[in-house]
This record gives C-alpha cells, structure tokens and sequence, in this order.
C-alpha cells in the first residue's frame, strides 16, 4: 500500500499497517510532522468541549487519549490547566465546575486527576502571575506531548516493522488503469518515481482535496487557519486558560522548555504551501492572555508558526463551532483510492486504525490492529536516570535529560558516539551525538529537519550562535561540502526570518540584531 | 446524543451540584491538594520574587558577553544559566548535579555587561531553588 501525507495520521496509519505484516510505502512532501500536525497546541487532550454536545465523543476521545499515553510514556507529560474566573465571565465558577465534574467520570480512562477548585488566593500562590480581581478558578488536566516527535516515532515503528518512509518526496500525479487508483508517481531528488500499490491511502490533511483531485474525486474541506506564538521558555508550571475578545478559548500552554501561545481559527482561502501570520493576529492572542495574565505584554516570543486544519465542510457554524469529527471517504468511483481526513491530534491512533482496518478489508488481510498495545520506540522499557546517563557519556545532567525525553529508553544508543560529547546548542544543552543521530538514523536532511526532530536552534539565539557548526555536524553525516553548509546556515536563518517577522515590535529586536550579524556573514 | 440530550444532561448535573454546595459536601482547599497531587511531576509554583524576575531573565539571547566578564558556575557559562537551565524548571532536580559549587565571582559585572539587562546573580538563585527537588 501507499500512504500519501507523513502528519501524525499517516504515519500512525503506516505503523498500522506495518505492525499487521502489510508492505507499505509512505511519502511526505516535505519533512514528518511539519505540516498541521507540528502547527497544532502540542496537546492530547479528552474532548472537555464536547460535553456540550455528545458525551460519548468525549468519552472516546478520552479512551483514546489513554491508549496514546500508554504507548508513548517517554514522549508525554502532564500538563494542568488553571482556569481563572474574572468577576464579568459568563459563565460562573459553579457552572464552570459542574462541567469539570462530569468530565472527572472520564479522567481515569486516560489516567489524569480529578479537578481541583481553588479561590482567589490559592491560584494567586500556585500562579502570581495572574490578574489580582480573581473570583477563583478551577484545573483540569491533559497530556502534552511533542508532535513532531509523536510522528517520527510512529514512523520508525512502521521502518522498524519493513515500511519504507520516504520524506521530501512529492506525490506529482496518481497512477491510474481507468477509474481503479493502483500506485503514484513522487519527485525526489530531482527524479521521478513510479510505485505500484493495491491500495492508496490519502492522509494529506489539509492538502487530501488536492491528492483526491488527481483521481477526479472531490473531497471537500473548510479549512481553517491557526497560529501561534512560541515563547523560548517554560512561562508557567501551568497552562492558564482564559477567552479571547470573541470568547473563544486561549491556551498559554508550558512544554518542556518552551510554551505555546494559541490558537486563532479563521477560514482559511489562500495558499495551504504560503501562510502568513499577521500582526492582528499576534494582537489579538497578546489581549487575550493580558486580560488574565499580564506579565505576558513583558515576555519576548522568539517565533509564531501556522498550519491550516483540515476540518470537515459544513456551511454555517462560525470556526470555532466546527466539528474536529474525522471521516474515512471509500471513493467508490476511483477504486483503489481512501481518504482519511479531519480529526484531530488526540484521535490520529483511532483515525488510522479505523482506515487501516478499511484497507486490509479490501486486501483480504485478517490481522488485527495492535497500536493499542504495541509501544512506540523509546518507551519499550524503562528508561535510564538522567545522572546515571550523564555520568556515562560524560555529558550535562540536562544535556541528558534532553536527550531522554526525545530518545527514552533508546538514550544510551543516541549517545555512545564518542567523537559528540560536546554541546552543539547550548541554548537546547543538544549534544552533537543526537544531532548526528538525527542525520544518520531519523531522515533529517537539513537544518530545518533538524528543528523539527531535536530542537535545533529552538532557543533565544534561535541559531545565531550554532547554526554554523550545526550545519557542520550535519554536513558531515550527510556529505555536504563546505559552501553545501554555509548555505545550509544561510537558508536556515532567513527561513526562521518568516516566524519572527510578526513579532519585531514585541522586544525581539536584540535577538533580531544577532541573527542580523550571523547572517551578514553569508551575504552573497 | 444529540446537543439537547447533553445539556439537559448538564443542567442535572447543575442541579446536583448546586445541591452538594448547598448541603456543604464539596471538597475545598485545592491549593494544598495541588501542590501534593503534582508533587511528583514537579510542578510547583514560583514565587512572587521569581515571576517577577522572568521577563528580565527571559530577554537573554546567549550572546556569550557574559562569558567574557564572568568565572564559569560548575564549567557553565553564565550565559547557560539564562539561556538554558531557566527555561524548564520541572525537569532542575534531575539536572541538580550540574549546579553544585560556590557562587562565582563577576556575576554582577557580567549582569552590568549585559547588553538586554539579564540579571545574572538573581537567575542563578531561582535556579538553585527551583533545581531543590
């Protein structure tokens, strides 16, 4: 089979299969996650929203969110959320907790705590921070988790169990023998490729319209644009939930050493390969965390990032009414073709199940779905203590740390390199060794990949200060020549130049300056 | 479940809460409980003192000036402190080993030398705090 898209979904799907004993060949056009799946709020979340409207979906949601947490243990992390009720919200602490209550029933099923309530002067102490006319508030716990490292695991699963995975490889056109859809032809490298399939499986996101268009069928999407601002360190233990101008919910949401700022949720009519962020937009996220939080108007956001949601078309609801239901299209008249798309984050192991199960049942595959119990690479076994494995490698103690959160119980093989004890972000504490894994062992094939599956540059200098050795580093696994790195450095930091862009007039001038002056050293 | 069938769901779950908080059969006291409950995941709240020091620590973008002014802490350079160890306190305790020793010298010169003001000394006590598991 074919899997045309690497977002979560298609790489989940492709590790379904291939865990069945299934042939697979997986394609991304560009790098694995780094479409919507890396643009989203890093968050596996149970469906709170949906108590409004259909318990069960809730229920599922959070069903699935345990199997997620149970497969992944290295990658996800408890995040709290403390939500904070101002004397004019409409709705009150009581209705609010109500809504927690119920959703305590499910809380278990993905192993979080029960709510907390806390006054005034409880949330004050957990978080000083907040705004001081506070009539109390409420928590509620999710799970977080690294998306970009969530889809590279998955697809090493699927490499692991004989899947082929191919990123920066363009579906160009499908192949077809009339109406019945039998393989695809990718660019890469600069060649055309032609491969066979019995069945091809479009898991492009927001991008499946235009695969599904290649065999003249219509799949029809409303999509809808998201940013957020990307704060270079954890602002908060907590996530602090409040509403925007609009009422809509804003998360200011703590990863590991960053924290995440979203989301807007506009339709969205240009071009899915060329979205912008406005500065409107970066406005209209600040007054909304202001209201509740305001030392966020003093904290420096390093970069904003955007990614469009293929949510299913309706006509109708405002954005944020829209439902994030999945749904799998048969495509009766082009045999051969599937379509999953819609859905989110939290579902994409449901979502591949349900359209790996619609596969096999056209092949005639009988073997099950093991995703629910199979564990991702790295949380195979327990993992290493983070002194233990500093002492060993002869590494930082955080430096380990790092590396255990991305690598869990495979952090020892990442590190035994000798030749890379040194640190090459010193911002990330990233030593060279798992850069140099990240070449070798996880496709990263330039600096932006490198990003998306270590860190690379992820912290205040946002690379001025590493991005030449990184490139060394890099360029060494993969055979690059000298001016192959300096032009690697050059296209990395005027690449990072589009996020930062919208956010130069919110104390991001200093960081500004020595990009400038790293830069300068490649002008042309 | 179609959407009236959840809110009529709601609102008796309303009515019952109401009840509980009338009879006086709510738990309270959920700050305490929160610092027990996530205890082990080390999310623990900063204090005033830290919050308020954040927005100068977090404009630090490892320029390296500081290394030049200031003596490493534990082979660190100062600029490690602001540009590393402070950006993700739950995971400090596991990274402790890595702060031990005196105080160095010079952290108050390398602070003066700071071109976007990242006050040195006050990173490096807020760290050793939040590093105390």
């Amino acid at each position: 089979m074919i899997v045309i898209g690497g977002g979560v979904t298609g790489a989940g799907v492709a590790r379904d299969l291939a865990l069945r004993g299934v042939s697979v060949l997986l394609l991304e056009k560009n790098d694995w996650g780094a479409g919507t799946s890396g643009s989203s709020t890093w968050m596996i979340h149970g469906g709170l929203r949906y108590l409004e409207y259909d318990w069960q979906t809730t229920r599922l949601s959070c069903e699935d969110a345990g199997h997620i947490v149970e497969i992944a243990r290295h990658l996800v992390h408890r995040v709290l959320f403390l939500i904070p009720v101002l004397p004019d919200d409409p709705h009150g602490i009581e209705q609010i907790e109500t809504v927690m209550e119920v959703y305590d029933r499910y809380q278990p099923l993905k192993h979080a705590h029960p709510h907390l309530r806390l006054n005034a002067e409880e949330l004050l102490h957990v978080e000083p921070g907040l705004a001081r006319d506070l009539v109390g508030g409420v928590t509620v716990e999710e799970w977080g988790v690294d998306p970009h490292r969530l889809t590279w695991a998955n697809v090493l699963d699927a490499v692991e169990h004989g899947a082929r995975a191919l990123n920066h490889a363009r579906v160009t056109s499908l192949v077809r023998d009339g109406a019945q859809v039998i393989g695809a032809r990718y660019a890469r490298d600069g060649t055309e490729v032609e491969a066979r399939a019995r069945v091809v499986i479009n898991a492009a996101g927001p991008w499946s319209p235009e695969v599904a268009a290649m065999a003249g069928q219509e799949v029809r999407l409303r999509p809808a644009k998201g940013i957020h601002l990307v704060y270079d360190r954890r602002l908060s233990n907590f996530v602090i939930s409040t509403e925007a101008v609009d009422g809509r919910d804003i998360l200011l949401v703590p990863h590991g050493p960053i924290t995440v700022l979203g989301t807007t949720d506009d339709d969205f009519f240009g071009d899915l390969d060329d979205v912008e962020v406005t500065a409107d937009e970066v406005d209209y996220l600040l007054q909304a965390v202001a209201r509740v939080f305001p030392a966020i108007q003093r904290l420096r956001p390093v970069r904003a990032t955007t990614g469009v949601r293929p949510t299913l078309y309706e006509w109708r609801p405002n954005e944020d009414r829209l439902s994030r239901r999945h749904e799998l299209f048969e495509h009766p008249h082009a045999p051969g073709l599937l379509t999953i798309t819609g859905g989110k984050l939290s579902m994409y192991r449901l979502m591949a199940e349900e359209t790996a199960d619609a596969a096999c049942r056209r092949l005639g595959v009988q073997a099950r779905s093991q995703t629910k119990q199979a564990r991702l690479p790295g949380s195979e076994s327990e993992a290493p203590a983070a002194g233990e494995l500093a002492r060993e490698h002869r590494v930082t103690a955080l430096a380990a740390t790092n590396v255990l959160r991305r690598h869990g119980c495979r952090a020892g093989a990442v590190l035994e390199d000798p030749r890379h004890g040194r640190l090459a972000c010193r911002c990330e504490h990233l030593p060279e060794a798992d850069l140099a894994h990240a070449a070798r062992h996880e496709q990263a094939r330039s600096l932006a990949d490198a990003f998306r599956r270590v860190g690379l540059a992820a912290g205040p200098c946002a690379g001025a200060a590493c991005i030449d050795r990184a490139a060394q580093v890099i360029g060494r696994e993969l055979g690059w020549s000298a001016s192959q790195q300096v032009e690697a450095a050059r296209e990395f930091l005027l690449g990072a130049w589009l996020g930062r862009a919208p956010l130069l007039e919110r104390r991001g001038w200093a960081q500004e300056e020595m990009a400038y002056a790293a830069r300068r050293g490649y002008a042309s | 479940m179609s959407r009236a069938d959840a809110m009529v769901r709601l609102a008796g779950a309303f009515a019952r809460h109401e009840l509980r908080r009338r009879l006086r059969r709510l738990p309270r006291g959920g700050g305490r409980r929160l610092l027990e409950m996530y205890a082990a995941d080390n999310l623990r709240p900063l204090t005033a003192a830290e919050r308020e020091l954040l927005p100068a620590a977090s404009a630090c973008i490892n320029c390296g000036l500081c290394a030049l002014v200031a003596a490493r802490v534990s082979g660190l350079r100062p600029a490690d402190l602001a540009a590393a160890y402070l950006r993700d306190y739950p995971r400090l305790p596991a990274a402790a080993s890595d702060l031990v020793g005196d105080s160095p010298s010079g952290l108050a010169e390398a602070a003066a030398a700071c071109p976007v003001g990242v006050p040195l000394g006050g990173v490096l006590v807020m760290i050793r705090r939040l590093a105390t598991a």
